[in-house]
């Protein structure tokens, strides 16, 4: 098999990988960075739990060429919320349950990151179009579509300066 | 890559089925129409990978080697020039979608890119992927038929327009040779005066094949009482999509209120050529097509009524 490199940036560190042209970008972002948090589920885009932000859109990285993504910029679940401080959203998820196996979590996360970062203020059928990509087997969807909306929230009084309690 | 791009002279003096694999990701299109020249079927198009990768991981075909279109900008462009827009045929469903040029003049196109997938596929996979991949199911082959589309294919050799109804020869086969490559959409841009419909029936909202679909695309003349042409497009009912043409001896040069929808949905049943499968019966998708076409001819003759008054 022919080894190429490819230079990529994830979760904000510049990488080089020596790779092949038909590996997938998810095996290299688990095998090769060992970041394990994006999970393999399906393996045909369906499920979601491959799910990683690419140049600043939502893909399914099992449906990607590890030399596609040379040059790109990606961020996976580690990228998300810091050692010492969870992203509100990660934090909305925990609160309300919407966490039962985890393996759907990492892409459902991003998915609503996303769908946030894009539209501030959801409504119900806004956020199930958000994450119609993420299948999840546990919680039935309705806690995740509370924590989002929940984040949602809280983003939005995060914005405008205001703390929960005025509200 | 650039590396194996400059072995590309070397490889093809060599190149033999044992060759290891080769990835190219040229600049320009010239250089891809040369790459295809050199290796025929021996290299895998491929651009967002929606479709390519889920076969290829199924092992449907071999891959040896794989030229990536994502460097091409040339392809990657939405233009109004004089009567017509040219799609590259790179543009994602994300970006049909959301192109306000797109919803303006193409709201059926619009509409079907909004129905595939989930937001992973739609925002990596292509108009171009969806037309040369050539499933019967493909969601936008029904409204680029109903929109007249034309399809540019490039090859060293040159170039060929084709009409969208002339280029589907059977599911998942196309009028396509391996040296050419599908670069732009043509669509000529409608009159003011034209409305339409788009409805997908499935299992689920997201990320499903569709049991059937339906484009329905009707232009009024410039009396906007008198129907000037009407096309009737439908996918998962025949081995490509395909257009109902009885229909429009039916409807043009008519009024609506001349119109019995219920006989049209009748025409619709019977000319279509379902098979059964786990998607759908042929007896259902026969019942539904009916329904659906008396459905978007409502749909069709509420909007128009609306623009009448």
């Amino acid at each position: 098999m022919t080894k190429l490199i490819i230079k990529l940036t994830v979760n904000g560190r510049e990488r080089e990988v020596e790779t092949t042209p038909s590996t997938r970008l998810l095996d290299l972002i688990r095998d090769d960075l060992h970041l394990t948090g994006t999970k393999e589920g399906c393996g045909k885009g369906e499920c979601g739990a491959c799910t990683v932000i690419m140049n600043g859109k939502l893909v399914a990285s099992c449906l990607v060429l590890a030399p596609q993504a040379d040059g790109a910029v990606i961020t996976t679940i580690e990228g998300v919320g810091d050692d010492k401080c969870l992203d509100p959203v990660q934090e909305a998820f925990i609160e309300t349950g919407a966490v039962q196996c985890g393996f759907c979590t990492p892409g459902m996360i991003l998915a609503a990151k996303k769908l946030l970062e894009e539209n501030s203020h959801p409504t119900e059928e806004e956020i199930k179009r958000g994450i119609s990509g993420n299948l999840c087997r546990c919680t039935g969807y309705q806690k995740i579509i509370d924590a989002i909306k929940l984040a949602a929230d809280r983003l939005s009084r995060r914005d405008s300066g205001k703390s929960e309690e005025d509200a | 890559m650039e590396g194996s791009f400059r072995d590309l002279e070397k490889c093809q003096k060599t190149y033999q089925k044992t060759t290891p694999s080769q990835y190219f990701a040229p600049q320009k299109i010239e250089k891809a129409l040369e790459i295809l020249s050199n290796y025929g079927e021996e290299i895998k198009i491929i651009s967002g990978g929606t479709d390519v990768l889920v076969q290829y991981y199924d092992r449907l075909y071999e891959v040896n080697n794989w030229l990536d279109l994502k460097n091409i900008l040339e392809l990657q462009k939405i233009r109004i020039s004089k009567n017509q827009m040219e799609i590259g045929a790179t543009i994602t469903h994300s970006q049909l979608e959301k192109s306000e040029d797109i919803k303006k003049y193409f709201p059926v196109l619009s509409q079907a890119a909004a129905d595939i997938g989930s937001p992973q596929i739609r925002n990596r996979g292509t108009i171009g992927g969806n037309i040369v991949n050539a499933s019967p199911a493909g969601d936008l082959l029904p409204p680029l038929m109903a929109y007249n589309a034309q399809f540019k294919l490039l090859s060293t050799k040159g170039e060929m327009i084709v009409p969208a109804g002339e280029f589907f020869i059977g599911p998942k086969k196309t009028i396509l040779e391996p040296a050419q490559l599908l670069t732009e959409i043509i669509l000529p841009l409608p009159s003011k005066r034209t409305f339409g419909c788009w409805t997908k029936i499935g299992k689920r909202k997201a990320l499903i094949i569709a049991t059937i679909t339906l484009a329905l695309v009707v232009e009024m003349a410039e009396d906007n009482k008198t129907i000037k042409d009407v096309r009737t497009c439908l996918g998962s009912v025949a081995p490509t999509p395909i257009e109902i043409k009885d229909i429009r001896e039916k409807m043009i040069g008519k009024n609506f209120n001349q119109l019995d929808f219920n006989q049209l949905g009748q025409i619709v049943e019977d000319k279509i050529l379902p098979i059964n499968d786990i998607r759908g019966t042929r007896e259902y998708r026969k019942d539904v097509a009916k329904e659906i076409m008396i459905n978007s001819l409502e749909e069709v003759y509420s909007s128009w009524w609306r623009s009448y008054r």
